[in-house]
């Protein structure tokens, strides 16, 4: 079995502020004691409904929200006390992409900026010119042409915008992506080909996912081990049989069984 | 099929919106029926025009932009089109009522839910007392655990699925002969989605009403639909009884659409995609307008108008080839 490329040990976050002065008691415990591994090159999917806490725990593995309790560890470092540098280090290793690539690109920013950016910033690539040469090899690989380099997110389709949102994703050479509802937004004919890419990315460059959603369908596809939320907390965790085939907790049934079935002779919802 | 005679038929229906890309055309010679104590399902991605078609059908278009062209929409044989903007007010919210995807925007948020409810009987006659009688039976009806809390809370207060149930409680205030639900739990997690679906046959089937329910959902489809049409690109494709239609699926885009699900017997290969994109709405091509991304297209394809074929006497197809392959490639 491969290492852990990322554990997430004990993690909690509590939102709002503890009773003060004139002042009532506004805490929310939106995580409760977290803890899964990623291995590497594998697919972890955080399944739960909107409020079970799976996009804060993606934040905090992230490094972009500071947890209550419990730590995160990535490649071997602790992801929440580092300096400037290490930090820098990590937000190169570990990406992210978002449900709505409208919201997390830069709609003033060409294709060219937005996958260019990174690389400056970390340092990548010689010259302006061959970060440029480099941004258009990522355009090929996420099957887009290098004509969109000049192009701005919001001349593109919905899942042309979502490859483009991968591209400057892997713009910095990531191990490790946390995708968070990455085909929620988008039809079912372009979901396919955006789980594809996913999936052959993950192929060639060996990176590890951890996949955020709501849609159970996709996780039955695409995860290597699942992790259900509810309320903050992991109820229920499995590889995609035990999951899907024996769930033992009556949340996992619950929702499994308002999937609606894609078959009309087993309608589960009653005749 | 119902013996009954259609409560609703849609006709030729065209409707065009002006753009700054020039005159589009959504929905380009649509025809169903609706029967009653039946729902059909208007499936379709985004860009088929299945919401402007349920939006032209209520005469609720995008102002000043959206114009219905030509044909009929008939209710119990009656030409909705034919009618005044008053007359059509008389309709809208009694016997044809409709439900959208954010109940938080159909919503008022200034006043009551109570209010709202009433407001809705009201509108069609009634006191306000009767309104606000009816108003609690209502949200009692569709499922509220304290009506009576509920009916001076404001939109705010409730929750997506709570929000979504004060919208059916609205829609049905009058006993509407047609529902026309317009994604109505897409915006939902999917066991508040399980109740809603599951309250909506609980009623229709008590009211006996039709429901029209668009959604993109196969699922929502193969769970609640007695017949479904599949739109493609201003154009009903396919037109069949639910299990016909996942049981031998006849247009490419239906068979493509059914194929690119994700399923855990497809794990570790690709899913099947639709390559190319849909033609704009301002220049449909000629032929089939699936033509460009369709795996089985021939040059007859692009050539005049696409007729609907009826196959094994049930399903219509918009395809010139229907018949010549089926799910999982063509027929030996």
């Amino acid at each position: 079995m491969s290492q852990p490329i990322l554990q997430i040990e004990h993690l909690g976050k509590v939102f709002g502020r503890a009773r003060g002065f004139l002042r009532k008691d506004s805490q929310k415990e939106a995580v409760k004691d977290v803890s899964l591994d990623v291995n590497e090159g594998q697919t972890v999917a955080l399944v739960g409904e909107s409020g079970s806490g799976k996009s804060t725990v993606g934040l905090m593995a992230l490094g972009l929200l500071a947890p209550s309790s419990g730590r995160v560890i990535f490649d071997g470092t602790s992801v929440v006390d580092l300096g400037g540098a290490e930090r820098l280090a990590l937000r190169r290793k570990i990406q992210v992409v978002f449900q709505d690539p409208y919201g997390s690109l830069n709609g003033r920013m060409t294709v060219r900026e937005a996958l260019t950016e990174g690389m400056m910033i970390h340092r990548i690539g010689t010259s302006d010119a061959d970060r440029e040469a480099r941004a258009a090899v990522l355009l090929e690989d996420v099957g887009l042409t290098p004509e969109a380099l000049n192009r701005y997110p919001h001349e593109f389709s919905g899942g042309q915008r979502q490859r483009v949102a991968i591209a400057r994703a892997l713009s910095v050479e990531p191990k490790f992506i946390v995708l968070d509802e990455p085909t929620s937004a988008l039809d079912v004919s372009v979901q396919s080909q955006v789980l594809n890419l996913l999936r052959r990315l993950q192929r060639d460059r060996g990176l590890s996912y951890l996949f955020i959603t709501h849609n159970l369908a996709v996780v039955e596809y695409m995860a290597d081990y699942v992790c259900v939320m509810s309320k903050g907390e992991i109820v229920e965790r499995g590889g995609i049989e035990a999951i899907f085939d024996t769930p033992q907790q009556d949340y996992t049934k619950g929702l499994l069984n308002s999937i609606p079935s894609i078959d009309p002779e087993a309608r589960r919802l009653g005749a | 099929m119902s013996d009954l005679a259609p409560v609703l038929e849609v006709r030729n229906l065209r409707t065009y919106l002006e753009t700054i890309r020039g005159r589009a055309w959504p929905v380009d010679d649509v025809s169903f029926d609706l029967h009653p104590g039946k729902i059909r399902a208007i499936v379709g991605e985004s860009g088929s025009g299945k919401s402007i078609t349920a939006l032209s059908i209520m005469q609720l278009l995008p102002e000043p932009a959206g114009f219905i062209d030509s044909g009929q929409i008939l209710l119990e044989g009656k030409d909705l089109l034919d009618l005044t903007w008053n007359e059509m007010r008389q309709h809208r919210g009694h016997d044809l009522a409709m439900i959208f995807q954010e109940p938080m925007t159909s919503l008022n948020p200034v006043f009551t839910i109570g209010n709202q409810v009433a407001e809705s009987v009201v509108a069609h006659g009634g006191t306000w007392e009767q309104g606000k009688k009816r108003a609690l039976e209502l949200l009692e009806r569709v499922g509220m655990e304290r009506p009576e809390l509920v009916l001076r809370q404001y939109p705010h207060e409730l929750s997506g699925g709570m929000r979504q149930r004060v919208m059916i409680a609205i829609a049905l205030a009058n006993r509407p002969k047609v529902l026309i639900a317009d994604e109505p739990t897409t915006a939902l997690d999917v066991t508040v989605q399980a109740q809603i679906l599951s309250l909506m046959r609980e009623i229709q089937k008590e009211m006996g009403m039709a429901i029209l329910l668009i959604t993109h959902d196969l699922g929502v489809v193969a769970e609640m639909a007695d017949d479904v049409s599949v739109m493609y690109a201003g154009k009903i494709v396919e037109d069949a009884p639910v299990r016909d239609l996942f049981r031998s699926p006849q247009h490419p885009y239906t068979i493509d659409l059914l194929e690119s699900l994700p399923a855990r017997q497809h794990r570790g290969q690709d899913l099947a995609v639709i390559e190319g994109n849909v033609p704009a709405a301002t220049a449909w091509p000629a032929g089939c307008r699936y033509a460009n991304r369709c795996q089985y297209c021939i040059p007859a394809c692009t050539e005049g108008e696409i007729p609907m074929v009826t196959v094994n006497g049930v399903t219509d197809a918009r395809c010139i080839r229907i018949g010549q392959f089926q799910r999982g490639g063509v027929k030996a």
